[in-house]
């Protein structure tokens, strides 16, 4: 079904419409909000939060924009609003998800440690990124979406998009440097 | 180039987006510089790592709680209107009537030009009456202290009447 229709018959109270929504963008949203907060449980909080949002700015919604782009902007808004109104990054991460790193295992078991290594200080290295630092690799790196559209999420230049995603992954370099003791 | 400018490129450089000469000269600098080279491979380590990072899939209650999202905006609303239709209600006309009338009084009684002799009219009024209440509870005191007197006197008479002492007679 078309989702400009699909947002129609939602606008119109139907509820097999909604779950459509729901059906194609929870785990999206889930995952930047887990990727961003770090937390299982403040993901499920905050999805639930963004699609609250969703149905109440569902009627403002322009059909000739790129729906997805749009929800992404409504869920890094809220995503970043509430990291700066209650400083959840206090709180510690999850524990890297084992079950990833469970796939890795290869032919060398050295090799393989090392990147389950880098893996756990990298999600562990998000959280030393700024709000807007973390969206940005969040969306390029992790969501893998082109330049353009994290420019169109974010509502920034194209040139400043590539210098923060640049500025970003050497933060993220130098997290692993500093792990590694300064030896690669 | 300096270091900071291949610091500039270098994601350019390690998604292939750099052509021509920059790309040569980066190339050129990481061959020749092992501070560049170092912070390179970490890069590309980190994309490597980010490239398989998890995908979670939201869990079954919190798609629950997701598709009941607009039945409970319905019985959220559905609540807001109860409230109002009850407030809006004609039997409760009155009440905000006297609430206003109130409202008046007190806002004359702290924003009246001679509010000041009105509050200390009203001050002395209140001890007035605060005197009043307490003069009487000191009668109310003496007053019981009277009573139990009596009562006493009453309970003492009663035992020495004859006729509770004539009883003893009979049985001696």
């Amino acid at each position: 079904m078309d989702l400009n229709e699909v947002i129609r018959e939602c606008l119109a109270g139907s509820q097999s419409a909604w779950e459509t929504l729901v059906n194609t963008f929870a785990k999206r949203i889930f995952n930047v909000a887990y990727q961003f907060s770090g937390s299982r449980q403040e993901a499920e909080d905050k999805t639930q939060e963004v699609f609250l949002k969703l149905y109440g700015a569902l009627p403002r919604y322009d059909a000739g924009k790129n729906f997805q782009a749009w929800l992404l902007t409504l869920a890094k808004n809220h995503l970043i609003d509430e990291y700066r109104r209650t400083k959840w990054e206090k709180t510690q991460r999850d524990e890297f998800d084992e079950r990833v790193l469970a796939q890795t295992a290869g032919a060398d078991p050295e090799q393989d440690l090392v990147e389950k290594e880098t893996k756990v200080l990298v999600w562990e290295g998000l959280d030393r990124l700024s709000a807007d630092m973390r969206m940005v690799i969040i969306l390029r790196d992790l969501q893998g979406k082109s330049y353009e559209e994290v420019a169109e999420i974010l509502d920034l230049p194209l040139g400043t998009v590539k210098s923060r995603v640049n500025r970003a992954r050497l933060q993220l370099a130098l997290v692993l440097k500093d792990a590694r003791g300064g030896t690669s | 180039m300096t270091c900071e400018r291949i610091e500039e490129l270098l994601s350019a450089y390690l998604e292939g987006e750099l052509a021509g000469p920059d790309k040569a000269a980066v190339a050129a600098h990481l061959a020749a510089c092992p501070g560049c080279a170092e912070l390179a491979g970490l890069m590309r380590d980190a994309l490597g790592a980010m490239a398989g990072f998890p995908e979670g899939a939201p869990s079954p209650g919190l798609m629950a709680a997701l598709y009941a999202i607009p039945e409970r905006k319905a019985a959220r609303w559905r609540r807001v209107r109860a409230i109002r239709e009850f407030l809006a209600r004609p039997a409760l006309q009155p009440v905000y009537a006297a609430f206003t009338v109130l409202l008046i009084a007190v806002t004359f009684v702290l924003y009246h030009p001679e509010a000041q002799g009105l509050r200390k009219a009203i001050d002395v009024q209140f001890h007035k009456g605060v005197g009043t209440v307490e003069k009487l509870y000191a009668s109310a005191g003496g007053l019981k202290g009277e009573i139990r007197a009596v009562s006493a006197d009453v309970i003492k008479s009663f035992k020495n009447l004859d006729l509770l002492k004539g009883g003893e007679e009979k049985k001696e």
